[in-house]
């Protein structure tokens, strides 16, 4: 059992080592980073409290928010997908991006307080 | 069913309204009328002033008999004016021995003004004066006139004046028409609360009407079409000010007061209690004034007591008795019925004259008496009466000599009468009360004193049940009896004894706190939220680079996977845009630290647009490359296929 989950595992990776063009490593690499700023947050709260509250919140929902739009741009860049997004070109979707993250950049400045 | 509910209620309603008929509420009194008589009085600027006080005087029977008055309204007189004409010739007929001379001018510009044409006031004025010069006039064109006047101008001032103007005329005239007036005019009246009557003009016009419409009653020798109630209600309206703004409204009451005093058919009577309606031994008549409105006593009256019943036990006193006149005053010796003390309805009926209004009035009698505190006795029990009752009885107003004695095995308790001075009879007055007052301390505290059904009044003190009521403080407590009610003349407030109570010790409180009920209280400091405890600064700052350390790792994974900084263009519009981007990153920063959400928005747009149209540039440059290279990167590829599909079909 753990046999095949293994198998299953070093298969994957194998397959994303080569398959996988290097534009979609560096955003994968930026969500690797989102998601442990936004454990490491979700870790103090637990451990310390929830003493500014709003901060935690806001700091918490940037993580999150970030995440989302970084995983809409993978999806919006991968060439594999290039049938599903014939409007959109990457160029466009790097600009959508940016404006996202300036929307949800002003929010949650205002939030942390 | 509804409907004969409905009238029947309606029938029954009409019957009881119609037996009780209306009382003037409101009505002058002598100071009232005196007042009235300093307006009137007061020295005259011009004619028309004059006319007012010199006619309105005469009207409250006060005649001016001065020969500067005379003067004064001839030197003022102008003959070319029908209303200056108006004014003198009426104030000369108040005047005695005051002549106008009256040239044929004049008697033709006074006749000329008699017509269609003419307002309703003018001729008025006009017959009136004619009238009082002893001038002849021809009714009939008048009358005409005055229908004419009428049917143009519906107003009840016009109304009014034709009813003034038809009193003057011969009693041949046919003056039906105008007669019928008073009835519509009525009918005008405005009945606020079932009170008062009058027109929505005020009261200048209600007191005007009023005196014109009696004085062409009069003049035709026809009652007015007024009902009684009507007439009083028009008194209250009329009589109601007592404080009047112009000369002319002063005027108007006179006029009103004297036309409902000395008309042939409604003479409204007045009846009012000389002082407070009660009666006692000291004073044992029961004195009425009744008068006319203008507080004229009515000596031709004759005042009966229909009947006199107590309100509490409805029984019958009096019945049919008489008044005596005394001085202008109408007294009766009630108390030579000997009634008991309390409240009476008098039903008073007054006779005399056929012209009288509102002659049944309902008054209410109070009859006092004296008070005294009979058998009074006090005594101490013990509770389980093994001890037989020790009784000392006091005399009023003395006190007890010795000081009671009750603790927690005894009540104290007293007893006493309270009976009529004069008749004897057992009194049961509204207030009997039983305070104890503690000397040191200042407590009081005040028991009701019951009659049981003998009419003796008792009082038990019992330590252990009214030790809240004394806060167990035992001591010296002063006892006295207060009796009051509003038929007693004597109030009684006596120190009866001095009780000593005592409580049972532990139960006391420590200190004596008198009642604070009116000292200030203690303040209330207002605790503002504690902010939360802060953890410590060196967990926050740990757990700080604890959650910025990933970023090194991105920068590590970054470089590992061969980021593409070698493609970094230095055209403007890159460039540019890398400004304008960390610029707004920047701007965030200040944003959380100086500014707020609108001055952020503002410096964002200037910002964003600038970036935006950076951006834009940039991309728009990367896209064309990247077009470029694909096409570069397509294009021998198909070369390619194209060679591998020639070699199959070879």
């Amino acid at each position: 059992m753990s046999n095949s989950v293994f198998s299953v595992i070093s298969r994957f990776v194998e397959e994303y080592r080569s398959s996988t063009p290097n534009k979609l490593k560096m955003i994968d690499a930026y969500l690797l980073y989102i998601l442990l700023t936004g454990v490491f947050q979700f870790l103090y709260c637990v451990l310390v409290g929830t003493f500014p509250f709003n901060s935690f919140l806001s700091g918490f929902i940037s993580c999150v928010g970030s995440f989302i739009l970084a995983v809409c741009l993978r999806i919006q860049i991968n060439p594999q997908n290039k049938r599903d997004f014939l409007t959109v070109s990457p160029e466009r979707a790097f600009a959508d991006f940016l404006f996202a993250h300036t929307v949800l950049h002003l929010v949650v400045v205002n939030f942390v307080g | 069913m509804y409907p004969f509910e409905g009238l029947f209620s309606l029938l029954v309603l009409s019957l009881v309204l119609e037996t009780q008929a209306l009382t003037p509420t409101h009505h002058l009194t002598t100071t009232d009328v005196a007042r009235l008589q300093t307006l009137l009085s007061q020295p005259f600027t011009d004619l028309k002033s004059a006319y007012y006080s010199v006619v309105g005087l005469s009207k409250l029977g006060i005649s001016v008999a001065d020969a500067a008055t005379c003067r004064f309204i001839k030197s003022n007189l102008d003959p070319s004016s029908v209303e200056s004409l108006f004014f003198a010739a009426e104030a000369s007929q108040a005047l005695p021995g005051c002549e106008i001379p009256v040239s044929n001018d004049t008697r033709d510009l006074l006749l000329a003004t008699v017509s269609e044409d003419s307002t309703a006031s003018q001729i008025h004025q006009s017959v009136s004066a004619l009238s009082s010069l002893g001038l002849p006039l021809a009714s009939q064109e008048v009358v005409s006139a005055l229908k004419a006047r009428i049917s143009k101008e519906d107003n009840v001032l016009t109304i009014i004046l034709a009813l003034q103007t038809a009193s003057r005329l011969s009693q041949q005239a046919e003056l039906g028409e105008i007669l019928e007036e008073i009835e519509d005019l009525a009918a005008r009246l405005d009945d606020l609360g079932g009170v008062y009557l009058q027109f929505e003009e005020g009261l200048e016009a209600t007191a005007l009407f009023v005196s014109a419409a009696y004085a062409l009653s009069d003049h035709v020798d026809m009652e007015p079409p007024l009902k009684e109630d009507q007439v009083i209600q028009l008194v209250n309206s009329i009589f109601s000010k007592k404080s009047w703004d112009s000369l002319s409204e002063a005027f108007s009451v006179a006029s009103a007061a004297e036309s409902l005093s000395n008309n042939r058919f409604h003479v409204p009577v007045i009846v009012s209690a000389q002082g407070p309606a009660a009666i006692s031994h000291s004073q044992p008549f029961l004195r009425l004034q009744v008068t006319n409105v203008l507080c004229k006593p009515l000596s031709s009256a004759s005042v009966l007591v229909e009947s006199a019943t107590a309100t509490s036990s409805k029984s019958a006193i009096l019945s049919q008795a008489p008044f005596t006149l005394r001085d202008g005053v109408f007294e009766l010796n009630f108390m030579a019925s000997q009634p008991a003390s309390g409240y009476y309805q008098f039903s008073v009926a007054i006779a005399g004259d056929s012209r009288f209004v509102a002659n049944h009035v309902e008054l209410k009698v109070k009859v006092s008496t004296r008070v005294s505190i009979n058998n009074m006795d006090l005594s101490v029990v013990d509770k389980d009466q093994s001890i037989g009752p020790k009784t000392t009885r006091v005399e009023y107003p003395a006190k007890a000599k010795a000081s009671f004695m009750a603790d927690s095995h005894q009540i104290f308790a007293m007893t006493f009468q309270l009976v009529d001075e004069t008749t004897g009879v057992e009194l049961t007055p509204h207030q009997t009360f039983v305070r104890l007052h503690n000397q040191k301390t200042g407590q009081e505290v005040v028991f009701v004193a019951e009659p049981d059904s003998k009419n003796l009044y008792k009082f038990e003190l019992d330590t252990t049940e009214r030790k809240t009521e004394f806060d167990s403080i035992s001591g010296t407590y002063a006892l006295y009896l207060m009796v009051g009610d509003a038929t007693l003349e004597n109030p009684i407030l006596w120190n009866v004894a001095d009780v000593v109570l005592k409580f049972l010790d532990e139960e006391a409180p420590s200190t004596i706190q008198a009642k604070t009920l009116y000292t200030p209280k203690p303040e209330i400091q207002h605790l503002f939220r504690e902010p939360e405890k802060k953890p410590p600064t060196v967990v926050s700052n740990a757990f700080t680079a604890l959650v910025l350390s990933p970023f090194l790792l991105l920068l590590i994974l970054w470089f590992k996977l061969g980021a593409n900084i070698s493609n970094f263009t230095l055209s403007p519009s890159t460039v540019l845009f890398h400004i304008g981007h960390a610029a707004m990153l920047g701007l965030m920063y200040v944003y959380w630290t100086h500014l707020n959400m609108f001055q952020t928005l503002k410096y964002l747009a200037i910002i964003g647009s600038f970036t935006f149209l950076a951006g834009n540039r940039m991309l728009a440059q990367k896209a064309v490359k990247r077009y470029t290279t694909q096409s570069h990167s397509t294009a021998p590829h198909r070369e390619v296929q194209s060679t591998k599909e020639r070699d199959i079909d070879a």
